[in-house]
């Protein structure tokens, strides 16, 4: 069976000579939600724009279904549905009107677009309030209505980037569950671009790790989070430098201990092989020998944070985009939260 | 016909938006209705002298700017047609349109094209305003159906152009300023205003060459003298070219714009 994404060694260099993406390879199985993790500008948009052919890849094959993205593209365009981070809905326009004039870009019959649009407003739970303007509508509505059009022309795959940026919390929960039962009622396929790590724990089958164009690892949540060893201890120790470095080596030397690194500040970020609980009293009895106070101590289960630390050595910042990008990111942020 | 229908539906969405903002609407009323009523009759005292109805062809002034009027109103709703472009980039519909399976040339094509029907209705009322005025026009109702084809022509065009700034241009701001730094010499280094013979020698020769000129004359033509078969012919053909080619021009830089 073909993998419902394919992409292989993809490459985009942007007009300045940046690398956005680089040699990005993966394969998305059918029914699989694929979360592509990373800070902004870390190029998942770019890899999802190439994709939906926004954007020329400089280098690399784009598979969907099989069918090569470069050479049918308009076959490709209609395997695939897109909603973008902006959630562009036109706001003077009602809800039906917005899903009926994308149901006419994709050259559906006015029949067609009556019956699949019934189907998308149900399914996103806006029947009801179509014929209000969607200038009324939540940030939440108006991103179920964004997806919901998405899905107009019955795609294969639906790319979703960032679906949740600018959504407080419940409602971001509204809108994974929305995308869960896109998965299990409708068999789709999903590739979704997210910079929170809550999301990609939650809601992706398997995950991309992506940083400066490049990928570092892939795997389910769970695969990844035990990659790193077992428990994490985040101690924070005061003493002058030499003691605290004559410590964290006595540390390390232990059998139980996998890493330590200095995350700034006096805080050691300690990975113990398995189980942390047993470590804490060590970690106590060699402070006190070396003459080293212990300020506070936490112990935790492997968190995504953990893991993208793990794979990129740093921890995930937003990088700067364009200046057009950002007023572009403010904007869809003021506008969700109404 | 997929081509067409793409266009339509591109051109439905802005004439939807128009029919549902009143605001716009009047505001297209009252203009015209300022620049004639005010203008129209300040300038009527100020030009008063012998010789002028050689000039202007009529001693009635409001008659010699009512085509003006009319190509000034196209000019200014057309040209600022390219910031719906900016408008959808910054939504994200744009991009959402991009990657429909639609012909890229569908979106200035439909953009232009609903700019040129909302000249057209504007057209309608600036000519019943300027027949309550006691305007005559010398040709009548059919004269006044080509009339409105030749200003819905120069709205394409001039919708057209401003469609390809924004094809390139990324802020409203830039936009603003290159459009009104095009439009303004447009307007008045033409004859829809002001008579040529009234012009300094180098204002007459530029005002020769642009394109405004062309459709005022056309227009002015069949408002005050009658069918001149030859004038309306060719600035019809001038304008048709004209408008060929800015067609063209945005459906290249579109099919380029962001797949690169």
């Amino acid at each position: 069976m073909t993998a419902a994404i394919q992409i292989e060694e993809l490459v985009k260099v942007y007009k300045g000579g940046i690398r956005a993406v680089d040699k990005v390879s993966l394969e998305v199985e059918e029914q699989e939600i694929f979360g592509f993790l990373g800070p902004n500008g870390a190029g998942k948009s770019t890899t999802i724009k190439c994709v939906i052919g926004l954007l020329r890849p400089t280098a690399g094959r784009i598979l969907i279904g099989g069918t090569d993205a470069r050479q049918n593209p308009k076959l490709v365009k209609r395997m695939i549905g897109y909603a973008s981070q902006e959630t562009a809905i036109d706001d003077r326009l009602s809800g039906w009107q917005n899903l009926s004039l994308q149901g006419r870009f994709f050259h559906l019959t006015r029949k067609e677009i009556a019956k699949r649009g019934e189907e998308v407003l149900h399914l996103c739970g806006l029947w009801e309030r179509r014929n209000d303007s969607a200038g009324t509508y939540s940030g939440g509505m108006l991103k179920r209505l964004d997806i919901a059009a998405a899905l107009i022309h019955q795609p294969r795959v639906l790319f979703l980037d960032e679906p949740t940026l600018g959504l407080d919390v419940q409602t971001r929960k509204v809108i994974w569950e929305y995308i869960q039962k896109l998965r299990t009622e409708q068999r789709m396929t999903i590739f979704l671009t997210t910079h929170y790590m809550e999301e990609a724990d939650v809601l992706c089958n398997r995950l991309g790790i992506i940083d400066r164009g490049k990928i570092m690892a892939i795997g389910a949540p769970g695969a990844l989070k035990a990659q790193i060893g077992g428990d994490i201890i985040s101690a924070r120790f005061v003493a002058p430098d030499e003691r605290v470095s004559v410590l964290v080596k006595a540390i390390s030397a232990l059998p139980e201990t996998a890493s330590v690194t200095a995350m700034g500040e006096g805080l050691q970020r300690i990975v113990a092989r398995q189980r942390g609980d047993q470590l804490i009293p060590e970690v106590f009895a060699l402070a006190a020998r070396s003459e080293v106070s212990v300020e506070s101590i936490r112990l935790h289960r492997p968190s995504l944070d953990d893991v993208y630390l793990h794979f990129t050595g740093r921890e995930m910042r937003d990088e700067q985009g364009s200046r057009e990008d950002t007023r572009k990111t403010r904007m869809t942020q003021r506008r969700m939260r109404r | 016909m997929t081509f067409l229908s793409d266009v339509w539906y591109v051109a439905w969405r802005e004439l939807v938006v128009f029919v549902r903002t009143p605001v716009r609407i009047i505001m297209t009323v009252i203009q015209p209705l300022i620049w004639l009523g005010l203008m129209g009759n300040m300038m009527q005292g100020m030009m008063r002298g012998p010789g002028l109805d050689q000039i202007l062809g009529t001693s009635n002034y409001l008659t010699f700017m009512t085509p003006g009027i009319i190509l000034m109103t196209v000019l200014f709703g057309g040209a600022f047609s390219g910031m719906s472009i900016v408008w959808d980039r910054r939504t994200g519909y744009l991009e959402k349109l991009l990657a429909a399976p639609i012909s890229r040339a569908a979106i200035p094509f439909g953009k232009a094209f609903a700019a040129s029907v909302q000249a057209g209705v504007q057209i309608l009322i600036i000519a019943a305003i300027a027949l309550a005025l006691g305007v005559h026009f010398a040709t009548g109702v059919l004269g006044l159906v080509v009339i409105l084809l030749i200003a819905m022509c120069f709205s394409l065009i001039l919708s057209s152009l401003s469609l390809c700034l924004a094809a390139r241009i990324k802020s409203p701001e830039t936009l603003m300023a290159v459009v009104n730094f095009l439009t303004m010499p447009l307007m008045f280094a033409s004859t829809a205003l002001f008579p040529k013979e009234a012009m300094p020698g180098w204002l007459a020769t530029v005002a020769t060459y642009n394109p405004v000129t062309y459709a005022v004359n056309a227009i002015r033509h069949l408002t005050v003298s009658g069918w001149n078969w030859l004038a309306i012919a060719s600035s019809l053909g001038i304008l048709a070219g004209l408008t060929i080619a800015v067609l063209t021009l945005s459906r290249f830089l579109f099919q380029r714009a962001t797949a690169e």
